[in-house]
């Protein structure tokens, strides 16, 4: 067997069941945990804890306007990295093919080369972040190993994505396993660390809509 | 079990599912220090929201998280030590008003206003609340019903002379009453006339009410040191002599944490819904102006209005005070990030009541007092107690000319008969 | 078998000039990937060269290999090099069988003692002593480190000689292997693929003929020249491939305009041959000209590398039932922290 084989057989099955199993243990030990009670009567106008909680999770996507002057810079690097992975991962037409392969959904794809710019973007302005997160004080003081070990198994797939397109410094073979070892390491990391935040933004901003809609504060 | 267990469990002793989800959930972004006074006014790291609570994450992580198992059966979590809490002491309770406007900015949706709380249950826990004031207020009030261990003779007393003093009517511990009135300490101790202008009010409203002496303070001192059990006795308490009389409505006084501890977590201590609406004033008020119960007169004046977090931001009344301004006629002139996005006066969450605290309070009132400079007017109004002594107390530090004035007295003293 | 004569003049009794083995020479160092000032050393080479012989041993093999050698076309030089050296062993082509055959191979190897070329196809079972596959009584394994003892060189033709091909795929029963796997200290070419490009084989035996040694090869012993790119960098689709053009059946419009055909399959991008420069039956056309993507058969363990018809882009699903059983256990994990979890709070 050789490493792609691994990669595109038993890795990636690997990798998808400890993504899935880990991504359920967490966040079923998470909801399952005792409900905090709330008795008291809501605001009147309340629609209800769905719509709450929805409100909110689509709200927390664009910070508050008076926010704005200080965290730009925050917000266009962060903006365009998570804009660009969504681009290359849904716009991608290998990526569309592994999605229609397991979920049989499919779109039609965008132009490569639009790809290839767009995930260029995406790897500077995640070096950007890096170095943000390097030399920020509030960052540096923030960061732990996760942090660092997220960025780079997201950084990895990114860059021998891009590399992959060229098919330059190394064999197809040699960079598509190496792309696809990548995902896969992401994958299993995935449920562990703060890259679970592409399921718990959800679960936390709709938590937090439910709570404060219900007393009609500001969400 | 040592200082620094005890204040780890303290910390887990009221986790639920989306408390869970705040410590999961962040991803270290940092814009929660882009929205609070401390970090700000200072620039100094350590006051990055999120951060103030780092060393409980262990415990989180060890007693209750997803993976706590793990955690414990490899000894992964880093022990805390009491030093490190001892040092830790200035960020949980000096610079944080638990304003709650970085649970507003953050991307993820974390009420880190919340995770702050049940840090503070934790140093309370094991004694690491700061004792020069806030801590000492909050063991008087567990023991007492009053942080400042007013007897009930006292306070009766205390009504009594106001009611002379201003010429209303003041009703003591009336049987039944349809209103029951609460005070807070602030009050007692600085604004009498706040007591004077709510009996003249409800004079004119002309429901029955009552001031009750075996619960009459509201402002929940404990809630802001972190003793559960002294807040839900204190609550409780209020609770208890409201339901004696068969109130239908406990109102609370100008006073933003009394009110998010009566109208949004008494009923959960209580273990039922509660017999009786809880409002803040400002929301009687406007309610009071709107159906017609409370006629004023029209005040020629321009002003500005200061939000109480509590009250508007977390406690979703931001309406209430420009009702109530508007049908006063008052020439409002909004400050920048009025309402929701409101910064805190700097003396929220127990802050005010933290005698070490006073220099880095002062720095987060220099932003309040550049935003009233920015309107022009001479007169801020505000409908808290807490706010309106911290911005006295830091006008009067930066020898400054404005104007601080209660809502309630200005409704009051504005009646129409 | 030994002949005396040369290459060239076997050549001119057929009617092949000077001029003519020169034009050879320049068409197979290009082909080499040589420097072109070696053609007419090869061509003076050449027309010196002795006969050579080659034993050819055919193993756990389906003899497409040797098939697709026979059915080289016209008579080019080319063919007459296969008829130039002297194939002194080949089961399936010689008329002596039993006995007699067993005595040519003695012989075979006697009278050329480290100067043949010693030929293989098919895999070697080495699965509980080699019985899987037999010649005379004699497993191949057996045969194979005999007569390679004496061999100058061994050329695995074809994927299952080099890599054990289908033989060797899941789950494997007879424990096939490839030559390289159980020979060492051997000059070793792997001439892969299900069959071999024929002018592969040529283009090795014409280097060896004119130089005496082997050509250039990868790290996978395969002569570097054939197998230095892959289909995809040599194939004709490749501009919709960059572009984006891709057929999503093989029925559809992008199929009937010769569109890239990764999305159906096609293995090119990651398999190494020359069928995209040098093509089939006489350089007709190869699979992707025919409208079917590249099963990438000269790449080793091709037949366990997932279906033909998945996208590079994929892989292998872990299946719903496995999927879940995860749920289920990280459902059932994530209850017991929680019930645990629950006792701590109030």
């Amino acid at each position: 067997m050789t490493l792609l084989d691994f990669a595109r057989g038993p890795g990636l099955q690997g990798a998808w069941l400890v993504m899935v199993g880990g991504t359920a243990w967490r966040i079923a030990g998470i909801l399952l945990l005792r409900q905090r009670l709330h008795l008291a009567a809501p605001r009147i106008g309340f629609a209800g804890r769905v719509r709450g909680g929805l409100a909110t999770v689509f709200t927390r996507f664009v910070p508050r306007r008076t926010f704005w002057p200080r965290i730009a810079v925050s917000v266009g690097l962060s903006s365009t990295f998570h804009l660009g992975l969504a681009v290359i991962v849904l716009g991608g037409a290998p990526h569309i093919q592994v999605i229609h392969q397991f979920f049989w959904l499919t779109w039609p794809s965008l132009p490569k080369g639009l790809v290839v710019i767009v995930s260029g973007l995406t790897l500077a302005s995640m070096i950007a972040l890096l170095f943000r997160r390097i030399y920020h004080p509030v960052l540096r003081l923030l960061s732990t190993t996760d942090d660092y070990l997220s960025w780079l198994l997201v950084f990895l797939p990114v860059l021998t994505g891009i590399l992959l397109s060229g098919e330059t410094i190394a064999s197809y073979r040699t960079l598509l396993t190496l792309h696809i070892l990548s995902v896969e390491l992401m994958m299993v990391w995935l449920p562990f660390g703060k890259l679970l935040h592409v399921k718990l933004a959800f679960y936390s901003r709709a938590a937090m809509g439910m709570n404060f809609a219900r007393k009609g504060a500001a969400t | 079990m040592n200082t620094a267990e005890k204040a780890m469990r303290g910390f887990v002793s009221d986790f639920g599912p989306t408390a869970a989800l705040s410590m999961e959930s962040c991803v270290h972004c940092g814009r929660c220090a882009e929205a609070c006074q401390f970090y700000v006014q200072t620039g100094d790291p350590r006051y990055t929201p999120i951060h103030k609570i780092a060393p409980f994450r262990q415990a989180y992580e060890r007693e209750v998280g997803p993976f706590a198992l793990i955690y414990r059966l490899f000894g992964l979590a880093r022990k805390v030590t009491v030093d490190e809490l001892t040092s830790w002491q200035d960020l949980i309770y000096d610079s944080c008003n638990m304003c709650g406007r970085c649970s507003l900015i953050c991307p993820m949706g974390i009420d880190i206003a919340d995770l702050v709380e049940k840090a503070r249950h934790g140093m309370y826990t094991a004694g690491l609340a700061p004792a020069d004031y806030l801590g000492l207020l909050a063991e008087k009030e567990h023991a007492t019903g009053s942080p400042f261990r007013l007897s009930v003779t006292k306070f009766r007393e205390m009504l009594h002379a106001i009611g002379d003093q201003y010429g209303v009517a003041m009703h003591v511990d009336e049987a039944t009453a349809d209103i029951v009135p609460t005070v807070s300490s602030i009050d007692l101790k600085t604004y009498p006339g706040s007591m004077a202008a709510i009996a003249k009010i409800l004079n004119h409203v002309g429901e029955s009410w009552t001031f009750r002496t075996d619960g009459f303070d509201a402002d929940n001192v404990s809630l802001t040191a972190g003793d559960r059990d002294g807040q839900r006795a204190t609550t409780l308490g209020v609770v208890q002599a409201a339901t004696t009389c068969g109130a239908k409505t406990l109102l609370m006084p100008e006073c933003g944490h009394a009110f998010t501890e009566m109208r949004w977590e008494a009923a959960n201590a209580f273990g039922r819904k509660l017999p009786f609406r809880v409002m803040q004033i400002t929301e009687f008020l406007a309610e009071g102006l709107a159906d017609g119960r409370i006629r004023v007169k029209t005040v020629k004046q321009r002003a500005t209005y200061h939000d109480a977090c509590q009250v508007s931001r977390r406690g979703g009344a931001t309406a209430a005070p420009r009702t109530i301004l508007e049908a006063l006629g008052v020439d409002l002139h909004e400050l920048e990030d009025a309402g929701d996005a409101n910064w805190c006066c700097g003396g929220g969450g127990g802050v005010a009541l933290i005698n070490r605290a006073a220099p880095l309070r002062q720095k987060a009132f220099e932003i309040k007092q550049r935003q009233v400079e920015a309107t022009g007017m001479d007169t801020v109004y505000t409908s808290c107690s807490g706010c309106r002594q911290t911005l006295d107390h830091g006008g009067k530090a930066a020898q400054w000319n404005k104007t601080v004035g209660s809502l309630l007295e200005l409704v009051a003293d504005s009646l129409r008969p | 078998m030994e002949s005396a004569e040369t290459l060239g003049e076997v050549l001119g009794r057929r009617g092949f000039g000077r001029r003519s083995l020169l034009k050879f020479a320049i068409a197979m160092t290009s082909s080499l990937a040589l420097p072109p000032a070696l053609a007419p050393v090869m061509a003076a080479n050449l027309a010196k060269a002795k006969r050579r012989s080659v034993i050819w041993l055919s193993f756990q093999e389906c003899t497409g290999c040797l098939e697709t050698l026979l059915r080289s076309s016209s008579p080019s030089i080319e063919a007459l090099i296969f008829d130039f050296v002297s194939l002194d062993y080949q089961e399936s082509l010689m008329a002596a069988a039993g006995a007699d055959a067993e005595r040519t191979l003695r012989e075979a190897v006697a009278a050329n003692k480290g100067e043949y070329l010693l030929a293989i196809d098919g895999s070697i079972p080495v699965k509980d002593g080699g019985v899987y596959s037999m010649t005379g009584g004699r497993s191949n394994l057996g045969m194979l480190s005999e007569i390679a003892a004496d061999a100058k060189a061994v050329l695995a033709i074809g994927t299952c000689a080099a890599y054990g091909g289908i033989p060797k795929a899941y789950p494997n029963p007879t424990g096939a292997a490839g030559v390289e796997d159980l020979i060492s200290g051997k000059p070793i070419v792997n001439i892969p693929g299900c069959p071999p490009v024929p002018e592969v084989l040529s283009g090795v035996l014409v280097h060896f003929i004119s130089f005496g040694h082997l050509p250039e090869l990868d790290d996978r012993k395969r002569p570097l020249a054939y197998f230095g790119t892959t289909i995809h960098d040599q194939c004709y689709r490749r501009p919709f491939y960059d572009q984006g053009k891709f057929a999503k059946s093989f029925d559809d419009e992008g199929a009937r305009q010769g569109w890239c055909l990764f999305e159906l399959g096609c293995k090119g991008p990651v398999t190494h041959n020359a069928c995209a420069s040098l093509k089939w039956n006489g350089g007709t056309s190869f699979p992707i000209e025919s409208g079917h993507g590249c099963i990438g058969c000269s790449e080793p363990d091709f037949w366990d590398a997932g279906s033909f018809y998945t996208s590079l882009a994929g892989g292998s699903s872990a299946g719903w039932r496995n999927t879940g059983i995860a749920l289920g256990v990280g459902v059932a994990g994530g209850l017991a922290a929680a019930l645990s979890g629950r006792r701590k709070s109030t």
